[in-house]
């Protein structure tokens, strides 16, 4: 039974977190999601990198206004949705963002209960 | 029968391993420490190349090919289908529009790479560091200098050939053997548009009462100018100079200075201080012009006893053939404002530009597309124009050997129809239209919505133009026109609330872009010369008259609306 003052917390979750050029977050969303991201969280920044400056005129082609993506996976899918990202936003070109991945200690979101029930009590 | 399908067993794990991409791990600290004694980027493969500048140069394009290619259409449609007559040379015309397009992306990047760190840079230090003696004289001399730069300027020049030296000899003197004088004149007016533009920063002026005192003694003379039998042919072109000016150069420059000036005095807060230069750089010119114009009837009485200007070489010399004339026309456009700015930063605000290579690479493609846009102006969108102001007066008139296409009432209905329909449609794809209308709505908190400024600009205009059109048709006098319209002007300025007198003013000078700009103008000249027109100029300025009255009305209407909810409320 669920009680009422009781949070259920997920762990081994991942943040992955990309940095894109304005515009290209629906590329990255999309790529996730196709890969198994439930969902994404958008923003906008700015911001120019290290190797902008070594990217002589063609630097101008590269927007210092950013978009930022995050995305929250379970540990065991979060590399595949990793790798499909990187490939989409075609990361392996200079000046076109980057993308990382940090360990979550825990989140807590809505849970279905019966989901929930599922799992039983752990603690 | 179905063929029993053959199973394949994979292992799970060869199958990942096939599917993922390998990870090789590699120490952040070791690349940082290799990445920073690094200075070029090598070994940038060529889909790097295409993945970079593939997106960045089709949004550019694809930005003016919206502006340009469905006004092009509708002429060369309008053309087609309406008055049966073809396009002659389309190939010609077809690469013009090319040029066009590609010249104005690569100006306007240029622009922005080139030219807009610089005042930038300027506009947030000048103030500080000099006094508003210098501050002043840098702002004349930018908005001098700007209109140089301006890509619609280049019509002006091209324009004279449509002028009859008969019945407006003085105006045909100007255009033809003092077009550098013109050009003068024009930048001289925008100068000390920017000037007193500056000043009302200092000063915190009242939009209101500054539209006020320019406007009257402009309106005075040019009155006087309408009387005067020899100076009235001139009057139309004065006041099309106006809707020249406010380009896509100078008011990013001018605007980017007034920032930093109005910064320094305090008043930064000011939401409407973006408003009102654009304004004044759309009738300080026109003073200017009519001032030449009296000059000249003064200094030559009688232009026909002139010595007609000798005919040039027969041998070009290479500067002069197609390509390197473009080039050098283009640079003596662009160099004194890069050379302006590049003086004025280096010992006035005494700091050097960071990212030379990127400045370096603006000018030149500015220089490139400022040369793309004037030969695009020369062969495509002038005898486009030309050829649809040549060929509408077919519609209501009898060409030779032939019977006009529709009953006359049609054929002038059908044709002011058409100059509407031209200028509705070239001010809705405008862009800087769009973006006043997103701040108009969000400083007015959403009581003149975006829909409806850029609706109220866009009729104005489509009237203006329309009557500009029957001016020439009917070969009215401009004068008239231009007191009556005005003085309706000036009377909705002294009686509506301050913001909308900025507003309106101003949504004249933004419907101009490069492109209408040069069409309309042409459109004028060829459809003057097709029903024997003396001249014909004066469309601009009721295009620019147009909007300034429809905004004012519907600020009048938004304000009563607002008066009689409070009242209803109480």
């Amino acid at each position: 039974m669920r009680q009422r003052d009781e949070i259920v917390v997920l762990t081994d979750a991942v943040l992955i977190t990309c940095i894109v050029q304005r515009g290209v977050a629906d590329t990255v969303v999309d790529a996730a999601t196709e890969a198994g991201a439930q969902g994404a969280t958008i923003f906008y920044a700015r911001g120019t990198g290290v190797r902008q400056k070594h990217l002589g005129v063609l630097g101008i082609t590269v927007n210092a206004e950013k978009e930022v993506i995050y995305i929250v996976a379970p540990a065991d899918h979060a590399d595949h949705i990793f790798e499909r990202v990187y490939v989409a936003a075609k990361l392996d070109t200079p000046g076109m963002g980057m993308i990382y991945m940090s360990p979550l200690e825990k989140m807590a979101t809505y849970v279905p209960p019966e989901i929930a029930a599922r799992f039983g009590h752990h603690g | 029968m179905t063929e029993p399908v053959i199973q394949r067993r994979l292992r799970y794990g060869e199958f990942l391993s096939a599917v993922r991409v390998r990870q090789r791990r590699v120490s952040y600290k070791d690349v940082h420490a290799d990445a920073g004694s690094r200075q070029t980027a090598r070994g940038l493969r060529l889909i790097d190349v295409h993945r970079l500048l593939t997106p960045y140069v089709s949004v550019r394009f694809f930005e003016q090919l919206r502006a340009v290619v469905p006004l092009a259409l509708f002429l060369a449609l309008f053309q087609i289908a309406a008055l049966r007559a073809d396009v002659q040379e389309g190939e010609l015309i077809a690469f013009g529009m090319l040029a066009v397009m590609l010249g104005l992306m690569l100006f306007m990047d240029g622009v922005k790479y080139g030219l807009m760190p610089f005042s930038e840079s300027i506009g947030f230090n000048l103030p500080n560091r000099s006094t508003p003696a210098v501050v002043l004289g840098f702002a004349f001399l930018l908005g001098g200098v700007a209109t140089f730069a301006e890509p619609a300027i280049g019509a002006l020049r091209a324009a004279g050939g449509g002028v009859d030296p008969l019945r407006a000899p003085w105006l045909h003197l100007l255009l033809t053997r003092y077009p550098d004088r013109l050009v003068f004149a024009v930048a001289i007016g925008v100068g000390l548009a920017v000037v007193v533009g500056m000043l009302r920063y200092f000063f915190g002026w009242r939009m209101k009462t500054l539209v006020v005192a320019t406007l009257l003694p402009c309106l005075a003379l040019t009155a006087y100018a309408g009387f005067d039998p020899k100076l009235a042919p001139i009057v139309g072109l004065a006041w099309d100079c106006g809707a020249i000016t406010t380009g896509p150069v100078t008011v990013p420059l001018v605007l980017a200075l007034g920032i930093g000036v109005a910064a320094a005095a305090g008043q930064e807060d000011n939401p409407l201080a973006g408003f009102g230069i654009v304004t004044l750089a759309s009738l300080f010119p026109a003073f200017a012009v009519i001032l030449v114009g009296i000059g000249l009837v003064g200094e030559v009485p009688d232009p026909a006893l002139l010595a007609p200007i000798v005919g040039a070489d027969a041998t070009v010399a290479w500067w002069d053939e197609t390509p390197f004339a473009e080039l050098v026309a283009a640079l003596r456009a662009i160099a004194p404002l890069i050379l302006l700015l590049w003086l004025v930063q280096r010992f006035l605000v005494g700091e050097s530009v960071k990212q030379r290579n990127i400045i370096a690479y603006g000018v030149v493609v500015a220089v490139l597309g400022m040369a793309l846009f004037n030969l695009g102006l020369t062969v495509g969108l002038i005898p486009l124009g030309n050829q649809a102001g040549a060929t509408v007066p077919a519609a209501f008139s009898a060409g030779i050997g032939s019977d006009p296409l529709y009953p006359y009432p049609i054929g002038i209905g059908l044709t002011l129809v058409f100059a509407a329909t031209l200028g509705y449609g070239a001010t809705i794809a405008e862009p800087a239209l769009n973006a006043m209308g997103v701040t108009v709505e969000n400083l007015t908190d959403g009581a003149f919505p975006k829909k409806l400024l850029i609706q109220a600009v866009a009729i104005g205009v489509a009237l203006g133009i329309a009557v500009g059109v029957a001016k020439i048709v009917f070969h009215w006098s401009i004068l008239p026109l231009l007191l009556a319209g005005y003085t309706v002007a000036l009377a909705g300025t002294i009686w509506s609330r301050e913001e909308y007198v900025a507003l309106a003013w101003d949504s004249a000078g933004v419907t101009t872009g490069p492109v209408t700009v040069p069409l309309v103008l042409a459109l004028g000249l060829g459809l003057g010369k097709a029903v024997g027109a003396a001249e014909g100029f004066g469309i601009l300025a009721m295009a620019s008259l147009g909007p300034i009255v429809s905004v004012l009305l519907v600020g009048f209407w938004i304000q009563r609306g607002a008066q009689r909810a409070a009242r209803g409320e109480v």
